[in-house]
C-alpha cells in the first residue's frame, strides 16, 4: 500500500482525477454563493463529457470540443434557470430532473448519433495532449506531477485564485455573494437577484462542461455511458463542506481526486472492484464526519 | 427636489391597501407619516420607492410625472429608503455593504475600493456619522447597522430619504444621535419621510405630519397647526385608550426562581442571571435586542440547555426537564415569533388553538382528536379574544398579524398557569390589539399569576411592570421599581457603555 502511494506514477495521475472534480466544484461554488442550490453538477458534468466528444469528433479539434462542452453546460444552466428561477420550481426537483435528463439524453444521443451502445471510441476524436513545462519538470518530486498534464488541469488550478479574487473584489462577485446571503437587500438596492443567479448558473455550466471535457477528451478519448460516475456528487459535497470558498474547495478537491485515483490503483492489488468503487464515497463520508465533529468541538470551545 | 403623490392607489386582490392618497414632500423638511400597523404607510412608501407598482394615480418629481418598474428607477431619480428590516449582508464589510449595487469599478469590472472608501469617508464626515468601514457587518450593533443603512442611501446621493420605523430598535441615546443626523440632512436641503407610530417622535422632530388610517390619508398639516391629541385621534379613528391603572396588591409566593443561570452563546456566555418572580406581579425585562434576552427565554422555556445554575418553578427544579414537562408544571409561553414559533401557519385556527391541549380527555379519545370539542374551544377563543377570522377551520395564515397574536395570547393565557412568559407580546400589532393584549396580561396579574414580560419596547415595559430588570451584555445591569421608572433611567442601564454609531455633528 505504501509503495503504491509513493509510486511516482500514482502521484502523476492525481491531477487528472482532480481536474473534473475541481472544475465542477468551482462551478457549484458560484451557485452556492449566489444562493442557488444546484445539485445537478453530475448531470452538467456528464453532458459536458458527451458534448466534448461530439465537438472533438466532428471538428477534429479538442479546443472546439471543450467549447462545445462549455456550451452544453451553459445550456443546461439556462434550463436550470428557466425552471428554478423563472418558473419557481424547487431546486432539488429541478436538479434531479436534470441529472436524469443528462443520463438519458447522452445514452440516447450516443445511439442516435454514433450508432453505438455503452461506449464510443474512435481515432477521430481529437483529444488534448499533455503540456510539458520545461523548467518545472526539472524540479525533483513535484516536477513530474505538475508537468505533463492536460491544459484543462492548469486552467482548473488557475481558476481557484481567479474565483477567489472575483468573489472578493469584482462587482459581479460582490453581487453574487449578496444574492446568496440576502437577496431581498439586493433587490431593494435596485439589482435583480435572479439575473445575478442566472449568470452564476451559466458560468457553473461552463465550468462543469470543461470538467466533462477532461473526462472524455483528455487522457482518454472516448465517451462511456454514465462516465461522470458520481464525480459531480463528490463536487457537491466539496461545495457544501466548504461553503463555496475557493481555497478550501481546492484542497478538498485535491483530497477527493487523490482518493479517486487511488481507487483505480488498488484494483491492481486484487481488491474487489465493488470495494474500490466505494473508496471515493467512503473518503467523502469520513471527511464529512470528521469536519462536522471538528466544527462542533470548535463551536463549544468558542462558547466557553 | 419636490416629490408629489397624486391620487395613488394600490390594490392587493380584494383589498384596497392604499386608497387615492395625495401627498407632497418638500425639500428641507422632515415629514412624519403616522398610522397603525396595516394603515398603508409602508405600502405607500414602497410604491414611491418602486417596490410596489401603483394601480392608479401618478408620482411626480419637480412636477414631472414619473413611473418606475423597479427600485433601480427610483434610486436613479434620487430616492433612498432605510427599510424597517435592514437590507444588509452579514458577512460583508461595512464598506462592501455601502457600495453594493452602486460599486465604483475600475478595470475588468473589479470594484475600486480606494475610490469607494474616499467617497464614503467624505459623506460620513459631513454628517458626523462614525463607523469603521472595514468591520464585518455581523459584529455591529443595531444602531451601527442603521448608520450603515443611512450611509448607503447618502452614498447613492439620495435627495429624498424614507426611513421606515427607524427608532424601533434603538436605545434612547442612539435615537437622539439619529435625530441629530436627520437634522443635519434637513439643513442640507434633503427631504425626509419618517414612518413611525410613536407620537413622541413626531412631536420632537417633524415639520409636517400626515396620518393614515385604513389605506386613506386622513390628515396632513404642518406640525404647528395640530396637536398630539388630534394626531392620536386621527390614527385610531377615535380617542386614544386611557392610561392603564393597576390594582395595588402585595406579591404572593415565589413562582419562578432563577439562580445563577448561564447559557452558552457564541462569543460570550449569557449570565449569571438571578431573580425571583412572585405571584401577582409583572416583572419586565428591558434591554436592546441581542443582550441575552432571547437566550434567557430559551433557557427558561426549555428550548436550550443551561450551562450552569438552576431554575425552579413553584419550588420544583425544572432546568433539566423538557418543554412539555415544564408546560405541564405550570408554564405558558407567548413567543416573540408568532409566524414560526407561536403558530403553524398552514394548520387551521382550531388546530392552533388546541396545540398543547390536545392530550386532555376533553379533547381526545385515545389517539384520536375530538374535532367538535376542539372547534368549540377555538370558537370560544375567537369570541372572547375578539379574533377576526373566517372561523375555526380557516388556516392560521389567513389572519392579520394582530389577530394571529391574539390567538397565541388567548391559547396561552387560557391555560391558566401560575407562570406566563411573554416575549415581545405586542411586536408588530396595531394599537387596538396592543391595548387588548396589555389588558389581558394585567388581568392575569391581578388574578394572581406571575408574568415575566420580556420586551424591547420600553414604553410597554414601563407601562405594565411592577419591577423592571434591565439586561445588558448578557447580564442584569440593574433593577428599577415600576413606579419610579423613567425612560432615561432605564435607557441608561440599557447601554452601560453607549455605542458610538452616531457621533457628534461636526
Amino acid at each position: 500500500m505504501l509503495d503504491l502511494l509513493l509510486d511516482p506514477s500514482f502521484a502523476a495521475s492525481v491531477p487528472r482525477f482532480v481536474t473534473p472534480i475541481l472544475l465542477a466544484a468551482l462551478g457549484g461554488a458560484l451557485c452556492e454563493r449566489a444562493g442557488v442550490f444546484n445539485i445537478a453538477l453530475e448531470g452538467f458534468l456528464l453532458t459536458g463529457a458527451f458534448a466534448a466528444v461530439l465537438g472533438a469528433y466532428f471538428s477534429g479539434s479538442p479546443y472546439l470540443g471543450a467549447l462545445a462542452a462549455m456550451a452544453a453546460g451553459m445550456a443546461l444552466g439556462l434550463v436550470f434557470a428557466e425552471f428554478n428561477l423563472r418558473r419557481g420550481g424547487d431546486s432539488i426537483v429541478v436538479s434531479i430532473a436534470i441529472n436524469l435528463l443528462a443520463a438519458g439524453l447522452t445514452t440516447f444521443l450516443l445511439r442516435a448519433i454514433f450508432d453505438v451502445t455503452g461506449a464510443f471510441s474512435d481515432p477521430a476524436i481529437a483529444g488534448f495532449g499533455t503540456v510539458r513545462l520545461p523548467f518545472i519538470e526539472a524540479v525533483p518530486g513535484l516536477g513530474p506531477i505538475l508537468s505533463g498534464q492536460s491544459v484543462l488541469f492548469y486552467i482548473s488550478v488557475a481558476c481557484v485564485p481567479l474565483l477567489h479574487l472575483f468573489l472578493a473584489r469584482h462587482r459581479l462577485g460582490l453581487r453574487i455573494r449578496a444574492a446568496g446571503e440576502n437577496a431581498e437587500a439586493l433587490r431593494a438596492g435596485g439589482v435583480n437577484p435572479r439575473g445575478v443567479q442566472l449568470l452564476a448558473l451559466v458560468a457553473c455550466g461552463a465550468l462543469c462542461g470543461l470538467g466533462g471535457a477532461q473526462l472524455s477528451i483528455a487522457n482518454v478519448n472516448l465517451f462511456v455511458e454514465n462516465m461522470s460516475a458520481g464525480r459531480g456528487w463528490i463536487a457537491v459535497v466539496a461545495v457544501l463542506l466548504t461553503g463555496g470558498r475557493p481555497w478550501p474547495l481546492f484542497f478538498i478537491a485535491l483530497l477527493f481526486g487523490a482518493v479517486d485515483s487511488l481507487s483505480f490503483r488498488v484494483q491492481g492489488l486484487g481488491l474487489a472492484q465493488q470495494f474500490t468503487d466505494m473508496m471515493p464515497y467512503l473518503a467523502t463520508l469520513i471527511v464529512l464526519v470528521t469536519l462536522s465533529w471538528w466544527r462542533a468541538k470548535r463551536a463549544k470551545g468558542d462558547a466557553s | 427636489m419636490r416629490v408629489a403623490l397624486n391620487d395613488v392607489s394600490v390594490r392587493f386582490g380584494q383589498v384596497l391597501a392604499v386608497d387615492r392618497v395625495s401627498l407632497a414632500i418638500e425639500p428641507g423638511e422632515i415629514h412624519a407619516l403616522v398610522g397603525e400597523n396595516g394603515a398603508g404607510k409602508s405600502t405607500l412608501m414602497n410604491m414611491l420607492f418602486g417596490l410596489v407598482i401603483p394601480t392608479g394615480g401618478t408620482i411626480t418629481i419637480d412636477g414631472v410625472p414619473r413611473r418606475w418598474a423597479s427600485p433601480q428607477d427610483a434610486i436613479g431619480a434620487g430616492l433612498g429608503m432605510v427599510h424597517q428590516h435592514f437590507m444588509l449582508q452579514e458577512s460583508m464589510s461595512v464598506l462592501e455593504n455601502i457600495v453594493l449595487c452602486a460599486e465604483p469599478v475600475g478595470r475588468f469590472g473589479f470594484v475600486d475600493f480606494a475610490e469607494a472608501r474616499a467617497r464614503v469617508g467624505a459623506i460620513a464626515r459631513t454628517h458626523g456619522i462614525g463607523v469603521d468601514l472595514d468591520r464585518p457587518l455581523g459584529r455591529l450593533s443595531v444602531g451601527e447597522r442603521q448608520a450603515v443603512e443611512i450611509l448607503k442611501v447618502l452614498y447613492r446621493e439620495a435627495d429624498l430619504l424614507i426611513l421606515d420605523e427607524p427608532t424601533a430598535v434603538l436605545t434612547p441615546q442612539e435615537k437622539s444621535r439619529l435625530f441629530d443626523a436627520l437634522r443635519s440632512f434637513r439643513a442640507a436641503g434633503k427631504a425626509i419621510v419618517l414612518i413611525t407610530h410613536k407620537l413622541d417622535e413626531v412631536m420632537e422632530i417633524a415639520d409636517r405630519v400626515s396620518v393614515m388610517r385604513a389605506g386613506r390619508l386622513v390628515a396632513s398639516s404642518p406640525l404647528a397647526d395640530t396637536t398630539r391629541e388630534e394626531i392620536g385621534r386621527g390614527i385610531v379613528g377615535g380617542d386614544l385608550p386611557a392610561p392603564r391603572t393597576r390594582k395595588a396588591q402585595e406579591p404572593g409566593d415565589v413562582i419562578l426562581s432563577v439562580d445563577a443561570l448561564t447559557v452558552a452563546r457564541r462569543g460570550r456566555d449569557v449570565g449569571p442571571i438571578s431573580f425571583k418572580l412572585r405571584a401577582g406581579e409583572i416583572v419586565g425585562i428591558a434591554g436592546v435586542s441581542g443582550n441575552g434576552q432571547a437566550e434567557l427565554v430559551r433557557a427558561l422555556t426549555g428550548l436550550e440547555p443551561l450551562r450552569s445554575g438552576s431554575v425552579r418553578l413553584c419550588g420544583e427544579r425544572i432546568d433539566s426537564l423538557d418543554v412539555e414537562r415544564r408546560r405541564r408544571l405550570g408554564m405558558s409561553y407567548i413567543p416573540e415569533d408568532r409566524q414560526r414559533m407561536g403558530l403553524a401557519l398552514g394548520a387551521s385556527v382550531s388546530e392552533n388553538a388546541n396545540a398543547g391541549r390536545d392530550d386532555r380527555a376533553a379533547y381526545a379519545a385515545g389517539p384520536f382528536l375530538k374535532h367538535r370539542a376542539l372547534a368549540r374551544f377555538a370558537r370560544s377563543l375567537i369570541d372572547n379574544y375578539r379574533i377576526r377570522v373566517a372561523g375555526p377551520r380557516a388556516a392560521a395564515a389567513t389572519m392579520s398579524g394582530g389577530n394571529k397574536q391574539k390567538l397565541v395570547v388567548g391559547r396561552e393565557l387560557t391555560r391558566g398557569t401560575p407562570l406566563v412568559i411573554a416575549e415581545n407580546p405586542t411586536w408588530g400589532v396595531d394599537i387596538g390589539a396592543i391595548d387588548f393584549i396589555h389588558g389581558e396580561l394585567m388581568r392575569m396579574r391581578d388574578a394572581g399569576h406571575a408574568i415575566l414580560l420580556i420586551s424591547t419596547e420600553l414604553d410597554e415595559v414601563i407601562a405594565l411592570s411592577d419591577r423592571i430588570l434591565v439586561m445588558y451584555a448578557g447580564e442584569i445591569s440593574g433593577e428599577v421599581a415600576g413606579g419610579e421608572a423613567s425612560r432615561d433611567r432605564v435607557g441608561a442601564l440599557m447601554t452601560a457603555r453607549a455605542s458610538d454609531a452616531f457621533g457628534e455633528v461636526a
